[in-house]
């Protein structure tokens, strides 16, 4: 026994009896299946529209079950709107003739044997089939449009299978905005569509994207800084972005926390967390120099680099001791890695470049110096592209100071293992290390404080924990290499982080990470530029380029690299306008 | 109508019976004079189909004598001009009236500018036609002179004319570039009808001629006047796309969260491979046809390899200008097909009819023998266009799908898609019906 909607009960014993028959006809009518429902409305529609395909096809027995059978096709293909006769007639009108093209015109003579050759004659042959289809297609809209507000008014809506209660969505929190952070909530978009069961949190001290491989420009003037920005929020569709910085994360209980501005707290819960905290400035255990010296990670430390640098120019202007002038145009980088030599480049560009603005300025007071703890610089580069670009910088006046450390620091004087620098401007490249919050995480660190974790980039251990970027000590799958803490393998491990975060959600085997690298390319100075490219399937070999061509590659390839095509757009203005005018020296913020 | 093989009382009391029904079914949709015009010119051909060669067939009694269905060419030049073109536009009128308060505002400067424009171009595309069978002095015979100067500023005149108008009828549905086409193809064939077939011998004191046999002389006029509507649609379309963005979505309050650029590109993206899909199909008609030779000499060769090669970079080219054009157009799968059908058929008018031959120096377009020729072609055209518009659906309704999950864009991405209840299945009917129908009647 059991009760319908319309809240009759119904006895099976007495299905053979007129009434009750009815009774369940109307309870399955109600509970059928929408397509079902739509499929019987279009049969019906199509059989009392039959007529003009009756009279045109080869018998009418055909016409008749084509009529049919294109009805119930039609009605179910098409969800129907109420009262929309208009727009179903015409459109199923419409159709007709598409109908007719693949019916008439391909499928039946194809099975009648006949080599189809579409000439003008068969087409006229075939007129009055096409007459049939619209004329059918014209009554079947209008037809099934009336069945279906029938249906509606007399059965109701279209029965939905019962929806299971949504279920509780996976939280997926990402701490970290950077390359991997970001990447990773674009892939975990991208994996998970439009899936519900799974929602994203990104939380970031910053609420865009830094395109750290053009910070240089930034410092030395070149681009603007919201350039080479690009907001969290804007791109990404369904992920929450929370700005503040992650005050404590809870493994056990599954919490982070948030501090805010005001010293308010606001708590995550999550499921899985990605930790993409990347990494920061390491000065080493050297105080006066982490408190003197300009970090070189964020839009904010080139910004003020190039604020400083300006103010340096604008002090040395009216200063008339040549000793202190000479001290006050003195720009000394501490690190001769991608980051230093280009800042370097950068800014010897950019200082050379403003002297025409400062008369009273002589230009052999300016010197840009590179410290660097090795025999030569950009160690990542084979030698002969490290010695070209040395060259290449010391013949535009860049100095360079190897096999030597930096010791320490005091105002205007910068002390090195092997004597002393007059100078007020220090820049900090020399080393970094992964963000130090890590470590007060009860998980395995390597010398670095990098998260160590597996080759799908699980923490062992601990299920729903991973780490990519910067902060992870992750090894090759492949090859059991260390992978370098670049932005080149970070989007690439964020890729396949995101594919195995879906597959452990969904029980399925994660893939270990494997990546070539691609390759490396610096900018050492005006239209020169150094780049070490792996050959395309020869891995182990690699092609180089310098000069102008290298430069243009950067270009090319950091352009096409830079996320949002407004943005890309913006920084090719920016190029352009470098082109034909000089560099803005205009101070933007106030140096204390 | 009814009238021509009827008693002289049978077509007015027909022609009442058949304007309450249009009354009754349609008059909700035709909510301003274009949108009357549209339905009444569609309803007008299904009720063509249905009294004149319907019937026929239907008492099949001229199943298969097609010259009788040419005979039947003054009725649906009839039913176009005497009675779906007068039922649409006051019934347009009257609903344009009632719904005075719910219209969107029009924009008359934008709507005769950006129309003038927009004819003048596409009237210099038709005037080639006109030179190369001297139809100029045509036309200037309207002023009783014969000079082909005077017969190309009346052309050029009667074209800004027929531009500003359609701005003023359509500018309401004018969304995207490729449904403005496809509407500018309907006012084009519309004119065909209304211009050379019925008003030029009225005004030149002839009587008028609706016989199939002189609608077959002016069928070169007939591809002119798709391919001048055809410009229209898309330059009306972007000089209103212009003014819409630079002056009205420069506007930070109502400016789209996703930029214009962004979904160009995505747009591209999803294009091309609908293109492929749809080329794809193509192929087998192609094969069937032993048609890959012919496009390989559009590149200089003869082999099918090549010709194949040719075929999907064009219909790779096709999609991506199908999603260009008719992004956000298509609310459901029925709607996507549809638009893909008309484009398709655009894409046959503008290619095998028209650029085609003009790259391949085959002597003459727009001729009755040349369509003819190129039915093969057409049906190739319209399965392209339905599966590529089919895949490029799917493609973007998965990325909406995503998209509207976050609340922020989904009320804009709303807004921006064609809604139900436009004028667009009237044209999908009249389009089709007509581009389908009157190569078969008069090539």
């Amino acid at each position: 026994m059991g009760t319908c909607s319309l809240g009759i009960r119904v006895q099976p014993a007495t299905f053979g009896r007129g009434i009750n028959i009815r009774v369940l006809s109307k309870y399955m009518l109600n509970h059928m299946n929408k397509y079902l429902r739509r499929g019987l409305i279009g049969m019906i529609a199509g059989l009392i529209a039959a007529l003009p395909l009756a009279a045109t096809q080869e018998t009418v027995l055909t016409g008749i079950l084509l009529a049919t059978l294109t009805g119930a096709a039609y009605a179910t293909a098409f969800r129907p709107t109420p009262r929309a006769y208009a727009d179903s007639a015409m459109t199923a009108a419409a159709l007709g003739v598409p109908a007719w093209v693949v019916t008439g015109v391909i499928l039946f003579p194809l099975f009648a044997g006949e080599t189809p050759e579409w000439s003008n004659q068969e087409m006229r042959d075939r007129f009055p089939e096409l007459v049939g289809w619209v004329l059918y297609g014209g009554a079947l809209g209008l037809i099934a449009q009336a069945l279906n507000d029938l249906a509606l008014a007399k059965l109701g809506p279209e029965p939905e299978p019962p929806r299971a209660a949504p279920p509780i969505p996976k939280h997926i929190v990402i701490l970290g905005g950077g390359f991997a952070g970001m990447t990773t909530a674009q892939n975990l978009e991208e994996v998970f569509g439009a899936d519900r069961s799974v929602s994203f949190t990104l939380v970031s001290e910053t609420n865009a994207l830094l395109f750290t491989p053009m910070l240089a420009e930034v410092a030395g003037s070149s681009l603007e800084p919201s350039h080479i920005s690009t907001p969290l929020r804007t791109s990404l569709r369904r992920t929450q972005v929370v700005r503040g910085k992650v005050s404590e994360i809870e493994l056990e209980s599954r919490k982070i926390r948030i501090a805010a501005e005001g010293g308010a707290t606001r708590e995550l819960a999550y499921d899985h967390i990605v930790f993409a905290l990347g990494a920061v400035s390491n000065y080493l255990g050297l105080r006066n120099v982490q408190e003197l010296a300009f970090d070189f990670k964020s839009l904010l430390d080139a910004i003020r680099i190039r604020n400083h640098v300006i103010d340096m120019f604008e002090q040395a202007d009216r200063e008339t001791n040549a000793e202190v002038r000479r001290e006050m145009l003195s720009f000394v980088i501490a690190g001769g890695g991608f980051a230093g030599v280009e800042l370097a480049g950068a800014l010897n560009d950019f200082s050379r470049g403003i002297l025409a603005d400062y008369p009273n300025i002589n230009p052999e007071d300016v010197q840009v110096v590179v410290v660097h703890a090795r025999d030569r610089i950009l160690p990542e580069l084979s030698e002969s592209l490290g010695r070209y670009a040395q060259e290449s910088m010391a013949m535009r006046g860049v100095t360079f100071r190897l096999d030597c450390r930096l010791t320490d620091c005091r105002p205007g004087n910068i002390v090195l293992s092997d004597g002393e620098i007059r100078a007020r401007t220090l820049v900090w490249t020399a080393g970094t290390a992964p963000n130090p919050l890590l470590k007060t995480l009860p998980i395995e660190t390597d010398r670095r404080g990098a998260v160590i974790v597996e080759s799908t980039m699980a923490v062992a251990g601990h299920s729903g924990v991973w780490a990519v970027g910067d902060c992870a000590a992750l090894k090759d799958g492949k090859t059991g290499n260390p992978c370098p803490p670049t932005a080149q393998f970070a989007l690439r491990e964020a890729r396949t982080l995101a594919r195995n975060i879906r597959a452990a959600i969904q029980g399925r085997p994660q893939q270990p990470f494997h990546f070539d690298s691609l390759g490396a390319l610096c900018v050492v100075g005006h239209q020169t530029a150094c780049a070490e490219l792996t050959v395309p399937f020869a891995r182990q070999k690699s092609m180089r380029f310098r000069g102008l061509l290298a430069w243009l590659l950067w270009r090319g390839i950091y352009l096409g690299k830079l996320p949002g095509l407004e943005r890309k757009v913006r920084v090719l203005t920016d190029w352009a306008i470098e082109l034909f005018f000089p560099r803005d020296i205009v101070q933007t913020i106030e140096l204390k | 109508m009814a009238s021509t093989h009827a008693g002289i009382f049978a077509g007015p009391i027909s022609g009442t019976v058949f304007g309450v029904l249009f009354a009754v079914v349609f008059a909700n949709r035709a909510t301003d004079r274009g949108s009357g015009l549209l339905w009444g010119l569609a309803y007008a051909l299904l009720l063509w189909l249905a009294v004149v060669p319907g019937a026929q067939v239907i008492a099949a009694n001229l199943s298969s004598a097609f010259e009788t269905q040419r005979d039947n060419f003054p009725e649906l030049a009839g039913y176009i001009v005497s009675y779906g073109l007068p039922l649409g536009l006051v019934l347009g009128t009257l609903g344009g009236r009632r719904n005075r308060a719910i219209l969107p505002a029009l924009s008359f400067a934008r709507a005769i500018v950006g129309g003038g424009i927009a004819g003048i171009a596409g009237g210099w595309a038709f005037g080639k036609w006109m030179e190369q069978v001297d139809f100029y002095p045509v036309i200037a015979s309207l002023v009783g002179s014969t000079s082909p100067m005077v017969g190309k500023t009346i052309h050029f005149l009667f074209a800004a004319i027929i531009g500003a108008s359609f701005g003023l009828l359509f500018q309401r549905d004018v969304r995207g570039y490729g449904s403005s086409m496809a509407w500018g193809m309907t006012y084009g064939i519309f004119w065909w009808f209304l211009g050379p077939l019925t008003l030029l011998p009225l005004c030149l004191g002839k009587p008028v001629d609706w016989s199939h046999t002189r609608a077959e002389e002016l069928f070169g006029s007939l591809i002119g006047h798709i391919v001048y509507g055809l410009m229209v649609g898309l330059l009306y379309a972007f000089v209103d796309r212009l003014c819409v963005r630079f002056l009205t979505e420069t506007d930070p309050i109502h400016r789209e969260p996703e930029g214009p650029g962004v979904r160009l590109i995505r747009s591209v993206q999803w294009g091309a491979v609908a293109g492929l899909a749809g080329g794809l199909l193509y192929t087998l008609v192609l094969v069937a046809t032993k048609s890959l030779g012919q496009i390989a000499a559009i590149v200089g060769g003869t082999s099918s390899a090549l010709g194949l090669v040719v075929h999907l970079c064009i219909s790779i080219l096709l999609g991506i200008s199908y999603g260009i054009l008719f992004q956000r157009e298509a609310p459901n799968l029925a709607s996507g097909i549809a638009w893909g059908l008309v484009y398709g058929l655009i894409s046959w008018f503008v290619g095998p009819l028209t650029l085609f031959p003009l790259a391949l120096k085959t002597g003459e377009v727009w001729t009755a023998a040349a369509a003819g020729a190129q039915f093969p072609s057409l049906v190739g055209h319209l399965i392209y266009g339905s599966v590529a518009a089919a895949a490029f659906w799917l493609l973007e309704r998965r990325h909406s799908d995503w998209l509207l999950l976050d609340p922020r864009l989904a009320a804009r991405e709303e807004r921006l898609r064609r809604p139900l209840g436009t004028s667009a299945p009237a044209l999908w009917l009249f389009v089709l019906g007509m581009g389908v129908l009157l190569p078969i009647l008069l090539a």
